[in-house]
């Protein structure tokens, strides 16, 4: 999954976001600091995880001024040891809005890498104050750079750029911003600690501003696996991702400049070699296999155009009519605008289509849709009343919506995939909460992936009882996608499904001191509300997470069976061994006898009873 | 002493000892059966007669309440039961010591022993209880066991009686010999009747006429022993009564306030209490209640005050009481719901502190013969 080049794109500028900040989470101080924190540390972990490197995240919050009362400026800081970003790409990184790199369908904790600029611009508008990054890919250079953000233009500032040496790779972000901490404090605390709940692989610390350090050391040494990016699912997709496929399809013509005619000559072994055309022709045949697209594009451009390289660097294409069988070109030695015909009989005028039209609607399915395959697609096609061998990129708007909407109507598409999720695993889990609780009873289970209208998602939950939790009745840690949801719990999916159950039939009754993870993953998340704090009760979700409540539960019940037996066994042995001898006693005066009769034969058939539970 | 009199002191004297011996043969057997079970790796258990409201039926041929035959198994195996079960042995053990040892006990005194023991009861009326159950057990009163109440009712009059308890067998008093009278205790209870001059037993519910009947001379003006039951009486003054009864020949008549509680303390003494259910030879069913009666309320226009709100409920919970469907019990009970109000032997002092003895007295005494 590393051999993915992380591509950068440039959506939208600051402006919008600048005007629109409360959508974001920077209403107000309070929940300002507290979002800030948050979207710097699931970066940091996020840029971790990415990488299968165990994180090491050190949060402070110091205040500018402690003398000065709530709201005042506070300087936030996240340092990780995660791989660092590239020095030429941290200005874009930072310095504009909706520049991301986390754009494939794959489970992260943040999306689109917004967060982080909305901090720095938040920060930035209520101090004035520079944001100061240190990265550091290769561990042994940092390049530090201090910028503000240009709102008007989307664009970085920078301050400040040097560099020094270092011995530790990572990522560490400070800026200045105007906070609340004595109203976001016990939020923040409660965000750290959950979150080191479910990042049992990570070493958390968090220096607040009072000057108190909260410390949650790693609790396990193994990543969880790593998702991977992977192609939508049909039932996931809508009308504007199809035409957006439909044009990542259809190659552009390449620029045919002297990069790209450097590479052709090389991927042909003609690097050191001037061919005339036709044996250029002769060699590209033997070598069709092995060329990229792009090559075989320019290669099926010069077969009509009859150049060798050398002609083929004087000239620009301008047009490709399929219908007309035309080229057109630009040369500049003339400098005149020129066409040739093409021959439709040619191989690489099949080539110039493909490319051009697109792809056929059959190759278009089951290449770039995860779960089809050409069977499928063919039958897709005859479902929705296209031709197989139908290009994709001559369909009109008409058309494409009558594409999009057969994707949702048609019935045979597999299952989507869930290795693009990340759950936790059992083992970490279970580990995780027996070091966090140290329960006298824990289990753990992650159910098998499922979908809700295309999105893959799976529960993962654990249940821990009794031993060290001090909490009276049951407290429920909520999860998604490792991020804690804090608030907002009554409207809660989760919450629901455990205010159902029934657990006095689970031996659990009263106040039981019960603790219960849980943990949803999917590509999308189904939030109720544009705070994320609770997930919508959808009915696949409620489902499988009510049959991991209950097959836990059922686990606790044996459990809790088992202890009353247990105890009851030891209360009932204690009694006896109290009263019989007694009874022995008086009995053997009533009786007239001397000697006590042998009741230890009845205590010791009492005792194997409590041995035999025990085990 | 009279060669009669002789000879009837030693059939009492061998008949007390054939009843020890056979309570402590009783007490033997049933230790026995649990020391066996015991000793053959066996959780005990016995059986016990029901005392739940249920089981508890009324006799009309023995015109007193009897439990039914419903019974329950109490183990020791059953935890819930361990603690009674043992508490029940000790009893047993004690009570066998009692016995053997010819000494006396009270309830109270039951309750502090236990505690010798390591036997704890949380309290005395579960200590009570617990003695209740030996009762249901063997069918004996506890008074057979030499455990008595403690004493709170007395007796005067010219009887001649003879103690059977160790160290004064033999030993003869007259109970007309002490104005404060004698307290009924195990020694009185359990003495010989040898003889009297009296012809009728009065027995009155409250310590103060007593002393007023004994200052009167009742007991020679009418030929009477007088009895204080001290509000309910206990068993050992029910079972003296029913001696005097019985072994004298004598008339018993009853004299209560003049409310509910009077009406039943007469009809306690007469046909026993659902309490004693599990006992038999408590009762003297012969024995008249004669006044206060709710139409003497009436009649001697007595000073009265109301009834309360759980007098009311008293009565009407008589009236479910089989034994209150007819005669005088039926229609006094209806008397007081009528009139709803009550009255007490001492109201009669409106009219004189002698007034009761010089009148109504001989007025009821004169009534009871046509009882």
């Amino acid at each position: 999954m590393s051999s993915i080049k992380e591509k950068f794109n440039q959506i939208s500028p600051s402006e919008f976001f600048y005007r629109n900040r409360d959508l974001a989470g920077f209403s107000n101080p309070s929940r300002s600091l507290y979002t800030a924190v948050r979207e710097f540390v699931e970066n940091g972990l996020d840029a971790c995880d990415a990488k299968g490197i165990l994180p090491d995240i050190h949060l402070t919050i110091k205040a500018v001024d402690p003398e000065k009362s709530d709201p005042k400026q506070y300087i936030l800081s996240v340092k990780d040891n995660g791989p660092g970003i590239e020095s030429k790409h941290v200005p874009l990184a930072f310095g504009t809005v909706l520049y991301g790199s986390k754009f494939g369908l794959k489970q992260a904790r943040g999306m689109f890498g917004l967060g982080a600029t909305m901090a720095i611009l938040y920060g930035q508008i209520t101090t004035n104050k520079p944001v100061t990054v240190k990265s550091s890919t290769d561990g042994k250079l940092l390049h530090e750079y201090e910028m503000l953000l240009d709102i008007q233009k989307n664009k970085p500032v920078i301050l400040k750029h040097k560099t020094k040496e270092v011995a530790r790779q990572g990522l560490s972000v400070s800026i200045f911003l105007e906070g609340d901490y004595s109203k976001a404090g016990s939020k923040i605390r409660d965000y750290v600690y959950q979150t080191s709940l479910i990042t049992p692989y990570a070493s958390i610390t968090f220096d607040d501003p009072k000057g108190e350090k909260f410390h949650y050391p790693r609790m396990i040494n193994m990543m969880p696996k790593s998702p991977t990016i992977i192609k939508p699912h049909p039932y996931g997709t809508d009308v504007e991702t199809i035409r957006r496929m439909v044009v990542e399809s259809q190659f552009e013509i390449p620029t045919i400049d002297d990069a790209m005619i450097e590479k052709v000559r090389k991927d042909l072994g003609l690097s050191k070699k001037s061919l005339s055309f036709t044996a250029i022709m002769e060699k590209a045949k033997k070598r069709w296999k092995n060329l990229s697209r792009q090559v075989r594009v320019v290669i099926a451009l010069m077969s009509f155009l009859k150049m060798d390289f050398e002609k083929l660097n004087k000239i620009r294409i301008e047009d490709i009519d399929v219908p007309n069988k035309k080229l057109f070109y630009w040369d500049f030695g003339d400098s005149t605008s020129k066409s040739i015909e093409m021959d439709s009989e040619s191989q690489y005028y099949k080539q110039l289509t493909n490319t051009v039209q697109g792809e056929t609607l059959t190759s278009f399915l089951s290449k770039k849709f995860q779960r089809v395959g050409p069977t499928t697609a063919v039958k897709f096609a005859e479902f929705a009343g296209f031709k197989p061998e139908k290009r994709v990129g001559t369909m009109t708007n008409q058309e494409l919506a009558k594409f999009s909407d057969s994707l949702q109507k048609f019935e045979d598409f597999m299952g989507p995939d869930p290795s693009c999720l990340a759950p936790l695993g059992e083992e970490p889990l279970e580990k995780g909460m027996k070091k966090f609780f140290k329960p006298d009873f824990l289990t753990v289970i992650q159910r098998n992936a499922s979908a809700y209208s295309g999105f893959p998602f799976v529960v993962e939950m654990g249940i821990a009882y009794g031993g060290e939790i001090s909490t009276r009745g049951i407290k429920v840690y909520r999860f998604a996608n490792r991020i804690p949801l804090l608030y907002d719990e009554g409207s809660d999916v989760v919450l629901k499904v455990i205010n159902d159950i029934d657990w006095s039939r689970y031996k659990a009754k009263g106040d039981p001191p019960l603790v219960i993870v849980s943990h949803i993953c999917s590509t999308r998340i189904p939030y109720k509300t544009a705070g994320k704090e609770n997930v919508a009760d959808r009915q696949e979700i409620e489902k499988e997470l009510k049959l991991a409540i209950q097959f836990m539960a059922r686990k606790l019940s044996v459990f809790m069976n088992k202890r009353g037996q247990v105890e009851a066994a030891k209360k009932r042995a204690n009694l006896y061994a109290k009263y019989i001898p007694l009874i022995a006693q008086f009995c053997t005066e009533l009786a007239g006898k001397k000697k006590e009769p042998n009741f230890q034969k009845i205590l010791q058939e009492e005792k194997p009873i409590e041995n035999e539970q025990k085990n | 002493m009279s060669k009669k009199t002789e000879n009837k002191i030693k059939a009492a004297s061998k008949k007390a000892l054939e009843k020890q011996k056979n309570i402590l043969e009783m007490l033997q057997s049933h230790g026995a059966k649990i020391y066996e079970d015991l000793d053959k790796g066996q959780f005990p258990k016995f059986s016990i007669p029901s005392r739940s409201v249920s089981n508890i039926v009324y006799d009309k041929k023995l015109r007193q309440y009897i439990l039914g035959t419903s019974s329950a198994v109490r183990s020791s195996r059953n935890t819930s039961q361990l603690r009674s079960f043992t508490q029940l042995m000790w009893l047993a053990f004690f009570a066998n010591r009692l016995t053997n040892e010819k000494k006396s006990s009270t309830l109270r005194d039951i309750y502090y022993s236990s505690q010798a023991f390591e036997i704890d009861f949380e309290d005395q009326s579960e200590s009570d209880n617990i003695i209740v159950d030996l009762e249901a057990v063997t069918s004996r009163p506890r008074e057979d066991f030499h455990i008595f109440p403690e004493e709170r009712s007395s007796i005067f009059g010219d009887l001649n009686i003879e103690y059977t308890i160790p160290g004064y067998e033999g030993k003869s008093m007259n109970l007309s010999n002490h104005p404060d009278g004698y307290a009924i205790g195990p020694s009185l209870t359990t003495a010989e009747l040898i003889d009297t001059s009296a012809e009728i037993v009065i027995a009155i519910e409250k310590g103060g006429l007593f002393t007023r009947f004994v200052e009167e001379q009742v007991d020679k003006k009418f030929k009477s022993i007088i009895i204080n039951t001290g509000g309910q009486a206990p068993r050992s003054t029910r079972t003296l009564l029913k001696r005097l009864h019985d072994e004298m020949n004598l008339p018993v008549i009853i004299l209560t306030d003049g409310d509910v509680y009077g009406e039943h303390i007469a009809m306690v003494i007469k046909s026993g209490s659902a309490n004693a259910a599990h006992l038999r030879e408590l009762t003297v069913p012969d024995a008249k209640w004669v006044g206060v009666w709710a139409t003497d309320i009436e009649k001697y226009k007595l000073p009265t005050i109301p009834m309360t709100e759980s007098d009311i409920k008293r009565c009407y919970d008589l009236q479910k009481d089989p034994r209150y469907l007819d005669g005088i019990w039926k229609k006094e009970l209806e008397v007081f719901l009528r009139l709803k109000r009550k009255a007490e032997l001492e109201a009669f002092s409106k009219y004189g502190l002698t007034n009761i003895t010089d009148k109504y007295l001989p007025q009821k005494l004169e009534l009871a013969k046509s009882l």
